[in-house]
């Protein structure tokens, strides 16, 4: 039965997972178009607060992912007008998004005569494949055991690395983040560039908080992704801005979310607290230690001119 | 032939517009909370004089602004003076509880009969040092291996709450109560506690008070205040200059975390009177970072600043009684925060529309390299 | 001369591209005041003006990269709305900047290729096509090899590669010889001269006279934004140009007067077998040694990006290195810059806003930069304000430097002015070596003079002076001795009567092997 414990681990993991990888793929194209969005943890919140208002009212779990995402990259693009047209410093912006998400969607689930609190969403989130296929021994939980959202990351995973690496709007999207000076002059249009990767970092990360309200709490409460946010920003640094090292860095992290769950099933007695300190203290340990590597930290760099406004008449 | 807008950096900025613009965006972003209530069906104008009577209008109104305008004092000076520097310590929360642990540790630890000329003196510096000893978990590596500060101050906030959480809720600690089956910390002494001006006002204002004025003599007046504005500005220039920015940042953070922790203590020693994570885990770090970004980073701005938004904050639990959630301080705090930190483009520059812009004067005798 | 329309009419063949009353301001200042221009096809047309006089401004609203304040842009007699570069591009005018314009960390074809719109083309495809097109103008461009890798000659192929492969129909060179090797610029005239050839125009922007003189088939001249006249090249000789680039023909640099100082010779400045290593990990410099003696001049030629930078950063304390650095008989190879700066050195970076002055704050902030701990700028470690502000404005007196005021920040002067500041800054106050690099660049005339003579004043007062830069006509007037520095190496050192141009240039570029 030991395999069955792991195995069910790492499927909880991929589970667990999910919004921090949602999140951190939308912050790396963000990130590679030279804008830094430290604003995750926000968005996500005002993600949730949408798409689980969204699903409430339809039913449909696909349609309150579209309106998270929606709210998420609204919430982001008032982060591009700060941080690209009115060229404020990156990191202060995107800290007034996560207080703005965080009192905005910490109200809007307050009010009303019906409010978001302690309601139920009355979506219930099923497996995309058959029985026959979830209960194949080993690989069945981990690759056919996950609901539809989990399956769209992974195709969102494999289309971000084509993109971004094997296309022209990637290498434009990349030259942007890389020297905006120089994509300007090879006729790339720098300022939409960054807004539509600032949207499209928005959007993820309101994906993944409405996935983590809808289908991994069923429920939605003040504050409840509870650092998920922050640890995708770490991600998106650990990851060397790479989609498919966020998928497993992502796993990991979900892996160490759920811990307890493993734990409690091998009968090992660790107090709570310290359990939901490990996923903190593993990305605090792993930012320091690929600093402390010259080689590693060469790769850490990030693209060249991230959080550098660009305007074109600055001489 | 010229369309659109254009952009005109203003050069040296006139005090007036310093002040005003900022200040013009703070209005607007009330007004933006207000068309939110609107929105959600409450009268804004009632709401907003329901604020202004439970925070600023009366002595305990004031008292009670007051009270929580301490602690946020001292993380807006936390914030920054890191941020001046544009060392991005956003762990104040993590390093005010820490403090905290510390004072109430050190107050439950010493005997009960110390002198308070003795006791105050320990346990506030005790927690100062907690908070720059959690801050120089994230100082040193960033300073010699350069490890992003933000992820970092950020991180060791969530393990510190965790931390405290495991001090009074998770096990029997020297901290907790040990008489109460509801999970409590156990109350300090008599002596730790700092004397009382009004109401729950205690003597803390004056340590928060002295700290902002310290502060500012620091970074304006000395050698050491030029170090930072020069490394705030441009590292490179700095080394040029032969300035240690290695030791700089560190020295920096540790007194940004130092100031974090003195917020968590004079809290404990000033209001809560034990180890209480429930009323010390109400954001004033997060908080001190809104402060600290409205008030330009400046520390004498950071009193009036963290006074308004003291009030904002303590004004939120009487708008339950006009009908309004109390949720609505969080995002009006965010949204001056947006606002004002929008301002600064207009702070630096001059916006024209071609139809207001006149025509420029003839060339100066030096030319223009573009 | 001042009045353009007198200047000589267009020749044979309507304009392709055109300017009309183009008019530009930055900050107040009118860096292009209502300039007509005129570019025919098939012709090399010189913009020559000194630093300032709008060349890259004019240049710039041409691109795209400005929009001109009034003032239109005619192709083909028709009026061009030209909001970017891109809608320049689409229309067939390409720009190779001074600063080039390439992403470092990306390969040569990815660079030529990026910005263009979809075309269904592998990677192998491209670099094919990029290659060919390569050999047709004579550049010998690897296009799998990452642009960082590159030298300076090749980054600009790189460039001119780009704006071909897109079709451009008008060329504009930017100041395109100011980096390079004198051989190097015979073989890029060669290829404009082809480019201009297969029926494109090619705009070739210089403040060397000689350079248009020869290379170009018509000439526009501009002073302090104006156009200052224009004409068929083979018209016009030096005297005609200096009468148009600065309204006199008589134009003579101070004279050079000798060190009379004591001690003049005696080595100031020693550095022995110093290795660096550079940004990407690789040895910058191999085995450096030589010496500056006091009155004396030693000035560093090569090309950029041959280990210069990383020399005077290490002299100056800001990068790590093996061997000997004695300044004035202290070793200083391990301490720090403000342990070398006590032993003597003084040190003007080529960064100036960023790296010589911390750009977002005032004047007297960054005039004090290094003696701010010092008397009588501060006592016992608090500021003394009235002091700061005393050495302001004595530096600004002795030194000329206009346009600051209380609380302005000094990323909004001028280059002139700041450079200025800085000198003054590293000249005046106790010190015995000055190391500066690239001290002129981008200076108009009076400014460049300035700066040139404090060099000058420096060496009589008998100071070591040690001069890095790119532009070989400065460091060849300047030198008492001439080094020459080609991939981290001394490849040649010179006296000063011992200086023959060709050969420097050959050495800069790799030729010593032929030489020996």
């Amino acid at each position: 039965m030991n395999d069955t414990v792991l195995v069910l681990s790492i499927a909880s993991a991929i589970v667990t997972g999910t919004p921090i990888l949602l999140a951190a793929l939308g912050e790396i194209v963000t990130e590679r178009s030279g804008v830094m969005n430290l604003g995750v943890e926000g968005m996500m919140l005002v993600g949730a607060v949408a798409g689980f208002w969204a699903g409430r009212g339809t039913g449909s779990l696909l349609l309150a992912l579209v309106v998270g995402g929606i709210a998420g990259a609204l919430l982001a693009l008032v982060h591009a007008l700060l941080a690209v047209t009115l060229r404020v410093d990156q990191t202060v912006s995107g800290l007034s998004l996560v207080i703005v998400g965080t009192g905005l969607s910490a109200y809007v689930g307050t009010i009303g005569d019906d409010p978001l609190l302690q309601s139920a969403s009355g979506i219930t989130v099923s497996p995309l494949f058959p029985e026959a296929m979830r209960d194949l021994p080993g690989v069945g939980p981990i690759l056919f055991g996950h609901d539809i959202v989990v399956y769209i990351s992974w195709i969102a995973v494999a289309g971000a690395a084509m993109v971004l690496f094997r296309s022209n709007v990637g290498l434009s999207l990349r030259a942007v983040g890389e020297d905006a000076a120089a994509a300007d002059a090879a006729g790339i249009p720098v300022v939409r560039y960054r807004y539509v990767a600032t949207a499209i970092g928005g959007f993820a990360a309101g994906v993944g908080g409405t996935y983590l309200s809808l289908a991994i709490l069923g429920t939605w409460q003040e504050g409840l992704t509870a650092g998920a946010g922050w640890i995708a920003v770490a991600l998106v640094i650990l990851a060397a801005w790479r989609p498919l090292l966020a998928l497993i860095g992502a796993y990991v992290f979900g892996a160490l979310r759920g811990l307890g769950f493993t734990l409690q099933i091998a009968d090992v007695e660790v107090p709570s607290d310290f359990l939901a300190m490990i996923p903190f203290i593993a990305a605090y340990l792993i930012v320091i230690a690929a600093s402390a590597n010259p080689r590693w930290a060469r790769r850490l760099k990030g693209p060249a001119d991230l959080a550098r406004p660009y305007a074109r008449e600055a001489r | 032939m010229s369309r659109g807008v254009r952009v005109q950096p203003r050069g040296a900025v006139r005090p007036g517009i310093r002040l005003g613009i900022p200040l013009a965006a703070l209005v607007a972003a009330l007004v933006a909370g207000g068309l939110v209530l609107l929105a959600a069906g409450n009268d804004p104008i009632e709401a907003y004089r329901t604020m202004f009577d439970s925070s600023m209008n009366g002595v305990n109104a004031w008292t009670r602004t007051l009270t929580l305008a301490t602690p946020l004092t001292l993380t807006g000076l936390a914030a920054a003076i890191a941020f001046r520097m544009r060392v991005y310590n956003i762990g104040a929360e993590g390093q005010l509880y820490m403090g905290a642990i510390a004072t109430s540790g050190l107050a439950l630890w010493l005997p009960a009969d110390t002198p308070s000329l003795v006791m105050l003196p320990a346990i506030i510096l005790a927690g100062a040092i907690a908070g720059a000893v959690w801050a120089a978990f994230a100082a040193v590596p960033r300073a010699l291996l350069g490890a992003d500060e933000i992820i970092t101050t950020l991180m060791l906030n969530f393990v510190a709450l965790s931390f405290m959480n495991y001090l009074i809720f998770g096990s029997m600690s020297f901290w907790r109560d040990p008489e109460r089956p509801v999970p409590q910390g156990l109350a300090l002494p008599e002596s730790a506690e700092l004397p009382i001006l009004s109401g729950r006002l205690h003597w803390g204002i004056f340590v928060a008070a002295g700290a902002a004025i310290g502060l500012w003599l620091l970074m304006q007046r000395t050698t050491w205040g030029f170090d930072l504005r020069t490394i705030g500005d441009s590292e490179a220039a700095a080394r040029y200059a032969g300035m240690p920015v290695a030791a700089r940042i560190i020295v920096v953070l540790g007194i940004s975390g130092a100031l974090a922790g003195l917020a968590g203590a004079v809290e404990v020693s000033g209001v809560t009177g034990r180890l209480d994570p429930k009323s010390l885990a109400v954001d004033i770090g997060f908080t001190g970072i809104v402060v600290a970004a409205v008030a330009r980073t400046n520390p004498l701005g950071v009193v009036p600043v963290a006074v308004f938004l003291a009030a904002i904050t303590t004004s939120g639990s009487s708008l339950q009684t006009v009908g309004v959630q109390s949720e609505i301080v969080l995002l009006l705090q965010g949204l001056i925060f947006l606002s004002v930190t929008a301002s600064e483009f207009f702070v630096t520059n001059r916006v024209e529309t071609p139809r207001i812009r006149l025509r420029s004067a003839p060339p100066e005798p030096e030319g223009a390299g573009a | 001369m001042s009045d353009p329309a007198s200047a000589v009419g267009t020749p044979g063949g309507a304009a392709v591209l055109a300017g009309r009353g183009l008019t530009k301001e930055f900050y107040g200042v009118r860096a292009l005041d209502e300039v007509d221009f005129d570019l025919v096809a098939g012709e090399v047309h010189g913009l020559l003006g000194e630093n300032g006089a709008g060349k890259s401004t004019l240049c710039s609203i041409l691109a795209g990269l400005y929009r001109a304040d009034a003032g239109s842009v005619l192709l083909d007699g028709e009026p061009l709305e030209l909001r970017s570069p891109i809608d320049a591009g689409k229309v067939g005018i390409g720009m190779v900047y001074q600063h080039f314009r390439l992403v470092s960390s990306f390969t040569v074809a990815e660079n030529v290729a990026l910005g263009m719109k979809r075309r269904r083309t592998s990677r192998r495809q491209l670099e094919t096509e990029v290659a060919e097109l390569a050999d047709v103008h004579g550049f010998e461009v690897d296009p799998t090899a990452q642009v960082w890798q590159l030298s300076v000659g090749e980054q600009q192929r790189v460039e001119i590669l780009r704006q071909l492969y897109r079709g451009a129909r008008v060329l504009i060179l930017d100041e395109p010889t100011a980096v390079l090797a004198p051989q190097e610029a015979e073989r890029l005239f060669e290829a404009v001269r082809q480019i201009a050839d297969q029926g494109r125009a090619v705009v070739l922007v210089s403040h060397k006279m000689r350079e248009i003189l020869g290379h170009t088939d018509r000439v526009t001249v501009l002073r302090h934004g104006v156009n200052a006249g224009s004409g068929i090249t083979s018209d016009l000789d030096v005297t005609d140009l200096r009468q148009m680039m600065f309204g006199t023909s008589d134009h003579d640099p101070a004279p050079r007067r000798d060190s009379h100082h004591e001690d003049a010779g005696r080595p100031v400045l020693r550095v022995t077998d110093l290795r660096v290593t550079g940004d990407r990990g690789v040895p910058a410099v191999h085995s450096a040694t030589f010496s500056v003696g006091r009155g004396e001049i030693v000035g560093v030629a090569g090309v950029a990006g041959n280990g210069q930078r990383e020399l005077h950063e290490a002299l100056a304390g800001l990068r790590a290195a093996t061997g000997s650095v004695v300044i004035d008989d202290i070793e200083c190879n391990g301490r720090t810059s403000r342990q070398r700066a006590a032993a003597g050195l003084s040190y003007i970076p080529e960064d100036r806003l960023g790296t010589a002055l911390a750009p977002g704050l005032p004047l007297d902030h960054n005039v004090v930069l290094k003696s701010y701990r010092r008397p009588p700028h501060s006592r016992l470690g608090f500021l003394r304000r009235r002091r700061i502000q005393e050495t302001t404005e004595d530096l600004t007196d002795a030194f000329d430097v206009r346009g600051a005021r209380k609380g302005l920040q000094v990323s909004l002067m001028s280059g002139g002015n700041l450079q200025k500041a800085i000198v003054g800054r590293e000249v005046t106050g106790p010190h015995e070596v000055l190391v500066t690099a690239a001290p002129t660049r981008g200076l108009d005339l009076a400014a460049a003079g300035a700066v040139r003579d404090h060099v000058l004043a420096e060496r009589a007062a008998g100071r070591g002076v040690l001069v890095f830069s790119e532009d070989l006509a400065e460091v060849v007037d300047l030198a008492d001795v001439l080094l020459v520095m080609f991939q981290g190496e001394i490849v040649g050192r010179f006296a000063r009567d011992e200086v023959d141009v060709d050969h420097v240039g050959l050495l800069m570029t790799g030729g010593a092997e032929e030489l020996t």
